[in-house]
């Protein structure tokens, strides 16, 4: 699904990275736990959240993961910002909540990092 | 390098490449029906000294600006430009190799030559001596370019390094309890790692379990260290801190077992899976510790697909 | 309104502990139990990872209709155990948080309004 196409499903604002329409991403994941995401999260997917600090864009950073959204209108200060420009991490933020932006996602037809290809 | 490999190389990229490689293709030209006044403007604006002559894409002369200045002195500004031009001119073909250029400027001394498609000789640009410099420049450019990237390549110094045993080993200090710094070392290493060629699940593999070693020194200890060893074979990270140790090492290695302070799980970490996942992504994991004298954690991954970075 | 033991049968989860004849308002997904005081609402299904014993608690404080965990976890036995005491259903899913909440939403599901 391009980012494009996400952005406008989660209603999101860009706030930062090398944000490109044209951007694939293929998987959606979701936790407030970020060992949960170095767990299972996958390369290139776009990482969905309502925690908000800097831990999210370093987990994103060594989870090769391209993309975060923050949910609930969670606004990220000045660090988050900085960090994820330095890192090339893309930042989304929404108002919806966790719920509905997985589920809008979901029912577009992005994917899951499921838990049957978990193995490294 | 010396001066005899250095000409070698240009008198090689002279044979590499083409005619067309090197041409301004954004060319200024004149119908032969003009009149020779009005090529003070194009000389001039191009800044140029030279302009071919060309009907219906077919090239019939060329007019320098030698041509032009004879006519003013001459007075005969009015004439057209087919009574002045040089009809009798020597072309390039577009696919020729430079070299051709090169000795073709040697032999007759012109500034420059019109280059034409060896299929229906029309013409497709023009070809000046600085454009043959600024041609081999560049491809020397990018060539430098491609050598740096390579020599950057951590296979390449294990194989340019002559001894029995090479490692390369990078350290990173972590603060106790400064959340704000916590992923300075992982996300530190994995730069190094991606810089050194490594395969990018490598690099994942290596960072994350990093990050969450990073993580546990910063959230249960006053600081701490990371080292990471890399040889040819393994990646070995060494992640020590000064206390204040597990009692139960064993407990502490069960998924979902955690003794995380409350602002530890706000930050979206002491779920009990730290541990559990530097094991998943490592090949092996060691884990020691002495209470009230520190953890030593010893994290292998090894690098059997270390070609596959490149 | 859907009612629990639809989303059960549909969803193949496994149900532990509680009552599932009830209805469902919408979903909450959050692994912050501090996030779900603030912002869950009544008869919300919540999806989590979380497994201990406050879930419960929490639960029971928002009058959820129920918690699903996710990726394969089980209650801890203390969690299960107040979890029966107070009636909250307990449900249990291999799939991933992103996953059960996208078939959710299908099943006609939608996160509360903002």
């Amino acid at each position: 699904m391009k980012l494009t196409k996400i952005k406008e499903i989660l209603e999101a604002d860009v706030l930062t990275g090398k944000y490109d329409p044209e951007i694939e991403v293929q998987i959606g994941c979701s936790s407030d736990l970020m060992s949960e995401i170095l767990a299972f999260g996958k390369p290139g997917s776009i990482l969905l959240t309502s925690l908000t600090n800097i831990q999210v864009i370093n987990t994103a950073n060594v989870a090769d993961i391209k993309v975060v959204c923050f949910v609930m209108g969670k606004i990220p200060d000045e660090n988050i910002i900085n960090l994820a420009k330095k890192n090339d991490v893309i930042v989304f933020i929404t108002k919806l909540t966790t719920f509905e932006s997985c589920g809008r996602l979901y029912k577009n037809g992005l994917k899951s990092c499921s838990y049957s290809n978990l193995d490294k | 390098m010396d001066d005899t490999r250095t000409t070698t190389k240009i008198q090689e990229l002279t044979y590499e490449l083409k005619v067309e490689d090197v041409i301004s293709k954004d060319i200024a030209t004149v119908s032969s029906k003009l009149p020779v006044s009005l090529l003070r403007d194009i000389l001039y604006k191009k800044r140029i000294s030279g302009v071919p002559v060309v009907n219906d894409g077919k090239l019939v002369g060329i007019v320098s600006i030698e041509d032009f200045i004879k006519c003013l002195e001459q007075g005969e500004m009015d004439a057209l430009i087919e009574d002045k031009m040089t009809k009798k001119i020597k072309t390039l073909y577009a696919d020729e190799p430079l070299v051709h250029a090169v000795m073709k400027f040697e032999k007759y001394g012109f500034g420059r030559f019109p280059v034409i498609s060896r299929k229906d000789k029309k013409l497709v640009g023009i070809i000046t001596k600085s454009d043959i410099i600024k041609g081999i420049l560049k491809k020397l450019e990018t060539a430098y370019h491609d050598e740096e990237e390579r020599r950057y390549r951590a296979s390449h110094i294990f194989n340019d390094i002559i001894a029995d045993e090479v490692f390369l080993k990078f350290q990173y200090y972590v603060e106790g309890k400064n959340f704000d710094r916590a992923g300075e070392a992982a996300t530190g290493l994995k730069k190094t790692l991606y810089r050194l060629g490594l395969s990018p699940e490598i690099v994942r593999r290596a960072s994350i379990s990093t990050y969450e070693a990073e993580i546990n020194i910063v959230a249960y200890t006053d600081g701490g260290e990371i080292i990471a060893y890399i040889d040819p074979h393994q990646i070995k990270i060494i992640i020590t801190d000064k206390g204040p140790g597990i009692p139960d090492v064993k407990k502490a290695l069960e998924p979902g077992f955690s003794t995380a302070p409350g602002w530890v799980k706000e930050l979206g970490f002491g779920a009990g899976m730290g541990l559990p996942n530097i094991k998943k992504f490592s090949d092996k994991m060691t884990l020691r510790s002495t209470v009230e004298k520190g953890t030593h954690l010893e994290i292998i991954i090894k690098l059997s697909d270390y070609r596959n970075g490149e | 309104m859907i009612n629990l033991k639809d989303i059960v049968q549909k969803l193949d989860l496994k149900v532990v502990t509680g009552n599932i004849d009830r209805e469902v308002s919408a979903g909450y997904s959050s692994d912050l139990l501090s996030d779900v005081i603030a912002n869950a609402q009544k008869d919300n299904i919540w999806i989590t990872l979380q497994i201990h014993v406050n879930i419960v608690a929490v639960a029971n404080l928002q009058e959820l209709a129920g918690i699903i965990l996710v990726n394969g976890r089980q209650p801890e036995e203390a969690t299960l155990k107040k979890a029966e005491q107070e009636n909250i259903p307990i449900l249990l899913t291999e799939l991933s948080t992103f996953e059960i909440v996208g078939k959710l939403y299908e099943l006609g599901i939608h996160g509360n309004r903002r």
